[in-house]
């Protein structure tokens, strides 16, 4: 059924798309893309899972195939007017996650986040780093560099490509309804890491533009960057309150409320120049661990979430620029491969020095190989930051992001499967509903 | 029955969950429409976005608050329609956010929420197919077929004839060639179609006769030929008729119909893959989306192509017709008031002809409907007595008709049809003011005697107003 339905789905927007095929995407266009992007990548979705792959994989396929790169469906125009569900998708994400995060229950691996965070994703954007420097003869955008400046980039650029995606981790983890040691410590891990890789990239972007004799001003990078943490966190706390007290004292239309929240923190915040990501994260931490209502929060969000995950995604597919992995295949797949073998082995490093768990230690380094916005957005600053070379080099960034996306959500998925963490969401369920049932019934 | 009450509060649940993300998602729409402007049309500066952003999202509140059923009870206690009470103050909503002085809906972002209105046109379109349930016909008495007739023709050609004749004069020539004038022509019918339309509140004025229920169904009726005229306008005149396809009038309404038609049999198929609340979002969403998309990308009419996929969808046997109809009702209101936002964002109050239209437009209608009402009471059939031929002729104009004009402006961008809009909003909210200043006091009259007859306690009486409403 999903096939024929996805070929009808097709035979229809091909038919209307010739009517213009190049014009311009107008209004028409941008709701023909929605709902074409919606319908599609959910029966993708669901063929992905007929063949045990995740449904998100579905999702990004469906955008690929249907996007510029495959059959055209969707214009460039198109695509772009879509982007604005990336940081409303971020922002519902961060809050899901944030909402889930009980800080009491992480305690016990805070220890095991923190070394994995530190051997496995700060080791990894070293070795990345040492990988673009030693990769120089096939990368022409630093021929032409010095020695301290390739440096520099070398490590600006280890530190985009290690870039993690806690939407792919908390997608995958409500898909499969997974919880336990691993979901959690990959949770913390890619949440920390996201700051980490932030802080790393305000740094390193800012020495590496003073190498190359542009104004950098050390105490406006650190202003900044305090402003977009201190400030995310503060706004977020603020966030965080709002929907505390609408919550426990309005309570009607909660859904609506909730996604203009998040719409909110992904379009004001960003002006603001804070991270919606952050935001988000804050205010729902704060309502787990807080207040009451981080149960009512969860099943707010619930009706909105799952259309803005499937465009997201499926937006996230259209965008992927195959295109630069046919200029830049082999330096791509080799820092594919170094980046997942750091990855991989500095999790476990990093959880054997934390002494955690042995699932942790053999499968928590899957979860941090899925890349996604957060990524494309660093690529995409790396090239303004660099005018001169910064587009030959996102080919490469771009293409490491195209070849993760593509992979590594089967990878998660797989893992949380084989540690037996897949579905033991639900079963928890069940045994607290049980334990609720026995308590009345007594 | 035990069920029965399961699939429905499983129904009302999917209803609510559909109604809230819809709700939620407009603004990401309204938002796609905004950044999805070029580049260099749009201004940049943070706080310019930040307010049209906040603006928007308080105006998709207002939109929902003014859904809520709260809302409606005090319209039915104050007995006033949703035209005066919400619909009325979200136009003037839209003319404020114009301002300049507001500065929240610029030129820019007005050319780009052609998306929202897209998707409100769908809705609204899905809504009212979705009404025509093939029970519709069912038990109605023989003759009701020629009121619908004539109850919808003989206003039509009145407001045709006049309006046209109106604007002929406007446009500054009475010669043979600007009477053929395909603009002048297409805004005539436009009118016409909009006239013809009633509300169904007009059954309210026969309170719980048993006739309510007959006229309630004749306004649904007279939304087939609402859509029918809409078709028949996008078809035949067509907007950049050099762009795309070049087909004949006839060809586009073979199109727009099977564009409708194959939406609505894909609906029905994606709807019944449908396992939980969150996919029936999905699957609500994408068939709105993608029915308004296609008919706004071919240059058609939105709601006559969801209409289509609607009245299939409503007469395709299955569990979802209840979770869909929740869901399409609740979301109804909102929707139309978003609709009324942006039409009073595009209406050009400064056009003078759309002034002098407006006076003209309601008398023709009045004339019309009358007309059309004493037509429809002689003859076979179904006999229509004064009460009945009454509540005909004073009859309201129903939110369609407003619909209709808000399509017109997204086919028609062009300011030409700005007079057409003028008449049809302006006319709306007077004939509104008409009808209630005319009937109040009938109306409570009319209602008391209704109960005291059956001997109903008028919260009775109420009920069965809402159910032939």
């Amino acid at each position: 059924m999903n096939v024929v339905l996805l070929v009808v789905l097709g035979g229809l927007m091909h038919a209307t798309r010739s009517f213009s095929p190049s014009g311009p995407p107008g209004s028409g266009g941008t709701l023909l893309a929605f709902g074409y992007v919606l319908a599609t990548a959910f029966f993708a979705g669901g063929l992905f899972r007929q063949l045990r792959l995740p449904r998100l994989t579905g999702y990004i396929a469906a955008g690929i195939v249907a996007g510029p790169m495959g059959l055209g469906l969707l214009s460039r125009p198109m695509v772009a007017s879509l982007d604005v569900v990336n940081g409303i998708a971020v922002a519902m994400i961060a809050l899901t996650a944030g909402s889930e995060l009980e800080l009491r229950a992480m305690r016990p691996l805070l220890r095991s986040i923190r070394w994995i965070t530190l051997v496995g994703v700060v080791g990894t954007a070293v070795l990345l780093s040492a990988a673009v420097w030693l990769l120089r003869p096939v990368l022409p955008f630093m021929a032409e560099l010095g020695t301290l400046q390739a440096i520099a980039v070398a490590v600006v650029l280890g530190v985009v490509m290690v870039a993690q995606s806690p939407a792919v981790v908390v997608a995958l983890r409500d898909e499969l309804r997974a919880d336990g040691a691993v979901t959690r410590t990959v949770l913390g891990v890619v949440v920390l890491a996201d700051l980490l890789v932030i802080v790393l990239f305000a740094v390193t972007s800012t020495v590496a533009k003073a190498l190359f004799g542009a104004g950098a001003d050390a105490a406006q990078t650190a202003a900044t960057l305090a402003w977009e943490i201190l400030g995310s966190l503060g706004a977020g706390a603020l966030v965080g309150t709002v929907l505390a007290i609408y919550l426990r004292k309005v309570a009607g239309g909660a859904s609506l409320f909730l996604f203009l929240t998040t719409v909110v923190i992904a379009e004001i915040g960003q002006r603001l120049h804070f991270d919606p990501l952050l935001v988000a994260l804050a205010a729902g931490v704060l309502v787990r661990n807080a207040t009451h209502v981080a149960e009512a929060l969860h099943r707010e969000l619930q009706p909105s979430s799952l259309p803005v995950s499937i465009v997201f995604f499926a937006v996230a597919g259209a965008s992927l620029h195959l295109d630069a992995l046919a200029t830049a295949w082999l330096p791509a797949s080799v820092i594919v491969l170094v980046r997942g073998g750091g990855l991989l082995a500095g999790s476990r490093v990093g959880a054997r020095l934390a002494g955690a768990q042995p699932e942790v230690a053999r499968y928590a380094g899957f979860g941090l190989l899925p890349q996604a916005g957060l990524a494309l957005a660093l690529s995409m600053l790396f090239a303004k930051t660099f005018p001169e070379f910064g587009a030959a080099a996102s080919a490469l960034t771009l293409g490491v992001v195209a070849l993760n996306e593509l992979i590594a959500p089967a990878l998660y998925r797989s893992a949380l499967v084989r540690c037996g963490e897949a579905g033991r969401a639900d079963a928890e369920t069940d045994t607290a509903a049980a334990s609720a049932l026995e308590v009345v019934r007594h | 029955m035990h069920h029965r009450g399961r699939l429905t509060g499983s129904g009302a649940a999917a209803a609510r969950a559909v109604a809230a993300s819809v709700a939620a998602l407009l603004p990401a729409l309204a938002m796609a429409s905004v950044d999805g402007a070029p580049a260099a049309a749009v201004p940049d500066a943070p706080e310019v976005v930040i307010k049209t952003i906040l603006a928007m999202l308080l105006l998709v509140g207002l939109a929902y608050l003014g859904g809520h059923p709260r809302v409606q009870a005090w319209e039915e206690k104050l007995r006033v329609s949703q035209v005066i009470t919400a619909g009325f103050p979200f136009v003037l909503l839209g003319l404020v956010a114009r301002h300049p002085a507001v500065g929240v809906v610029t030129a820019p972002v007005l050319a780009q929420m052609g998306t929202l209105l897209g998707f409100a046109l769908g809705w609204i379109g899905l809504v009212a197919g979705f009404r025509f349930d093939a029970r519709l016909f069912g038990g109605l008495p023989p003759g009701v077929a020629r009121i619908v007739a004539l109850a919808t023709s003989i206003p039509f050609a009145c407001v045709v004839g006049l309006t046209g004749f109106a604007l002929l004069s406007i446009s500054g020539g009475l010669g043979e060639a600007a009477a053929r004038a395909p603009a002048l022509v297409r805004d005539a019918l436009i009118l016409g179609t909009a006239g013809a339309m009633t509300a169904k509140t007009s059954a309210r004025l026969l309170g719980t006769a048993g006739s309510a229920s007959v006229l309630s169904r004749v306004a649904r009726i007279e939304e087939l030929a609402g859509v029918l005229g809409l078709a028949a306008v996008a078809a035949y005149f067509r907007p950049h008729a050099d762009v795309g396809w070049q087909l004949p009038g006839t060809a586009w309404l073979l199109v727009t119909v099977g564009l409708g038609a194959t939406l609505g049999l894909l609906a029905y198929a994606m709807l019944s893959t449908a396992r939980s609340r969150p996919e029936f979002v999905v699957l609500t969403l994408g068939t709105v989306s993608f029915g308004a998309g296609a008919a706004s990308y071919l240059h058609l009419s939105p709601i006559v192509v969801t209409f289509i996929a609607g009245a299939l969808l409503a007469n395709f046997p299955g569990t979802h017709r209840a979770r869909l109809g929740a869901a399409l009702h609740r979301l109804e209101r909102p929707v139309y008031l978003l609709s009324l936002f942006a039409i009073g964002a595009v209406w050009d109050v400064a056009d003078w002809r759309g002034w002098v239209l407006i006076p003209i437009f309601t008398a023709a209608r009045f004339i019309g409907k009358r007309l059309g009402a004493n037509a429809a009471a002689g003859g076979h059939g179904v006999l229509l007595g004064p009460r009945e031929r009454e509540a005909l002729a004073v009859a309201p104009m129903g939110p369609l008709a407003i619909a209709i004009v808000v399509n017109a402006q997204l086919l028609y961008p062009d300011r030409s049809i700005s007079p057409v809009a003028s008449a049809i909003i302006g006319g709306a909210i007077l004939t509104e003011v008409a009808v209630q200043l005319v009937t109040h006091g009938k109306l409570s009259t009319l209602e008391r005697r209704a109960g005291a007859l059956r001997g109903e306690p008028a919260a009775t009486v109420d009920r069965s107003r809402e159910a032939t409403g």
